[in-house]
């Protein structure tokens, strides 16, 4: 199996693929809100290592968030017109899941069993979901965080989050947090002994081939993919309801000056 | 000085395949839409999907909500226009995908480049940006591919209310735009003031039809010796005498305040097109769909001996064959644009200066 998978939900964008035969390639960028512009030509980039054809890839997935809605929006935009156009199905994979994927595999066969994943949610709020995993199970491979143990499906103030890790370290023992959200708010997370703040540089954000693995995982257990249509991302927070009449009427002014709208909050 | 919109942030060689067909896409503000136009003037298919239902009840356009109804109708409008083409999303029989890159609202834009972009890679077919004003131009060529140059195009929308000198296609000069409020907001804001429903433009227009246009004299607002416009101060005279007299009626106040807004549009398009011999006058955007606008054109350009061109209204408000169009043209004159093309919210029609 070819896959692609599209990675955009926080201030990391970028791509990977998956070839059975001949490995896996990836390109990430980090930071600047480069979403809409960088996406596209990595794409191109990691078919081009791959040495495969866009027209090779067999499925597409696509992190759904939570994050950022303007990268989600990026991201899931690319996913639907590129399996629209080759004719395929798009697997929506949560942020949460690839963070705990990737921090689980990090930490090895005696790692810790309990990961916390938080996505920075912008005002002030963290998304949030606690996953159990499985000591028997091979590290080596991909790792599904299929046993949720909570997932917090609105938006929570941090400090929420730390009574939460509290109550969880004092019932079952040590947890590993990790995730751009646990990066932000780092000091106030840094409370207790049991409570371990894993973010080195790739487990801060949703890495992109922790994406791939864990879709090629899910496909393989018959986890299905969507019709382009279906696909939306889980914003988890309604919309601003907030007209501005400024961004309604962009003058002619310079980007970037004062008093441009600045469109580009999540 | 003349100074031609750079469609193509970098600069990549013009195609060397010959492009033919041409899908649009257009996500820059409230209408999700997707078109194929045959040698950038043909239209094939025109799929145009509104989201007014879902703004109005907010009186005007909500930026997030806007966003999020642009990713559920993407897939659906998308393979409407090429159904409609003859064609399915295996792209077959479409040489190029131009998509509006700004000006408007970011998070609607950087819908339709990102699928756009996808299309171009998916369809191995080149990507071309496109200026959602320079299209609201060529809308207008559409209809009537041999219009005389030069002209004067008065776009007036929503979000915009704009003078533009066209010498020929590709080579506009700003001749005035608006200080404040565009023209289509000042109808947006007045009419939810007055209890009509959104968008404003129609609802006033529907009712100012019963009133009478001289029952109240709001000032026409002339900013500086040029062409600028200014409608906040008219907007806010209307609030006032409102809240001075709420016996008034509606449909005069409507009336009277569609007069005023169309008074100082006309007078200075009229102005314009005659200090640079314009050979016709032009409307573009949603605005243009106001009938007595259209009226007083076609009076005022009679009376001068000029053209006077009102596209449908249909090609007026957004849509994405005039996007196709305007793509097909900057194909052949400044070639594609590059896989790394961004949304600009802001760009303008002509460059500062
Ligand atoms: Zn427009």
């Amino acid at each position: 199996m070819t896959l692609l998978a599209i990675e955009s939900a926080t201030d990391v964008v970028g791509v990977a693929l998956i070839r059975d035969d001949s490995g896996e390639a990836e390109r990430t960028h980090v930071g600047g809100r480069m979403h809409a512009e960088l996406l596209a030509p990595f794409i191109e980039e990691v078919c081009v290592v791959s040495g495969c054809a866009l027209g090779d890839i067999d499925a597409i997935a696509v992190d759904v968030g939570p994050g950022l809605f303007t990268g989600l929006r990026v991201g899931v935009a690319t996913a639907k017109a590129l399996a629209q156009a080759l004719g395929l199905g798009v697997l929506g994979v949560s942020s949460l899941d690839v963070l705990a994927a990737a921090a689980h595999r990090h930490s090895g066969v005696d790692g810790a069993r309990r990961v916390v994943s938080v996505v920075d949610a912008r005002r002030g709020e963290v998304f949030a979901a606690a996953y159990l995993f499985d000591r028997d199970r091979e590290a080596a491979g991909p790792i599904d965080p299929a046993s949720v143990r909570d997932d917090r499906l609105e938006p929570i103030v941090p400090q929420v989050l730390v009574d939460w890790l509290l109550g969880m370290v004092d019932e079952t023992g040590p947890v590993v947090v990790v995730g751009d959200g646990a990066v932000r708010y780092r000091p106030l997370l840094s409370v207790h002994p049991s409570i371990e703040l894993d973010l080195a540089g790739e487990l801060s954000s949703p890495p992109p081939l922790a994406l791939a693995r864990l879709a090629v995982e899910r496909l393989g257990r018959g986890g299905f993919a969507l019709p382009p249509e279906a696909l939306l991302p889980d914003y988890r927070r309604q919309a601003d309801a907030r007209i501005n009449w400024e961004e309604r009427a962009p003058r002619v002014t310079a980007p970037g000056a004062p008093g441009a709208p600045d469109h580009r909050r999540a | 000085m003349f100074l031609s919109v750079s469609s193509s942030p970098t600069s990549v060689p013009p195609t060397d395949r010959a492009v033919h067909r041409v899908l649009g896409i257009e996500t820059s503000c409230d209408e999700t839409a997707a078109s194929v136009v045959d040698g950038g003037s043909t239209i094939v298919s025109s799929v145009v999907s509104s989201q007014i239902d879902l703004h109005a009840r907010y009186g005007g356009v909500v930026p997030e909500l806007a966003g999020r109804a642009h990713l559920e109708l993407l897939t659906p409008v998308l393979d409407d226009a090429l159904k409609r083409a003859g064609t399915t999303a295996s792209g077959a029989g479409i040489d190029a995908v131009a998509v509006t890159y700004g000006p408007g609202l970011i998070g609607s834009l950087l819908v339709g480049v990102a699928e756009a972009k996808a299309l171009s890679l998916a369809w191995g077919v080149p990507l071309v940006g496109v200026n959602h004003l320079e299209a609201h131009l060529f809308a207008s060529l559409l209809e009537q591919p041999d219009l005389g140059w030069p002209l004067v195009v008065l776009l007036v929308s929503g979000g915009h209310t704009l003078l533009i000198e066209v010498t020929e296609p590709g080579r506009y000069r700003l001749l005035g735009r608006t200080i404040d409020d565009a023209a289509g907001e000042a109808f947006d804001k007045v009419a939810r003031f007055l209890g009509l429903g959104y968008p404003g433009g129609p609802a006033i227009d529907e009712v100012a039809e019963e009133g009478d246009p001289q029952a109240f004299p709001f000032p026409r607002s002339l900013p500086g010796d040029r062409y600028d416009f200014s409608f906040s101060g008219l907007k806010t005279s209307v609030v006032n005498m409102v809240r001075k007299r709420p016996d008034a009626s509606t449909a005069d106040v409507a009336a009277s305040f569609r007069q005023a807004v169309v008074e100082v549009l006309v007078t200075r398009a009229r102005k314009a097109a005659a200090e640079v011999g314009a050979t016709a006058l032009c409307l573009a955007g949603g605005v243009a769909a106001n009938s007595l606008l259209r009226r007083r054109v076609e009076e005022v350009c009679e009376a001068d001996g000029i053209g006077a061109f009102l596209p449908s209204r249909s090609l007026c408000t957004d849509n994405a064959a005039m996007v196709a169009a305007a793509g097909w043209w900057r194909l052949q004159h400044g070639g594609a644009s590059p896989l790394t093309l961004g949304a600009d919210p802001n760009l303008g029609l002509v460059a500062a200066g």
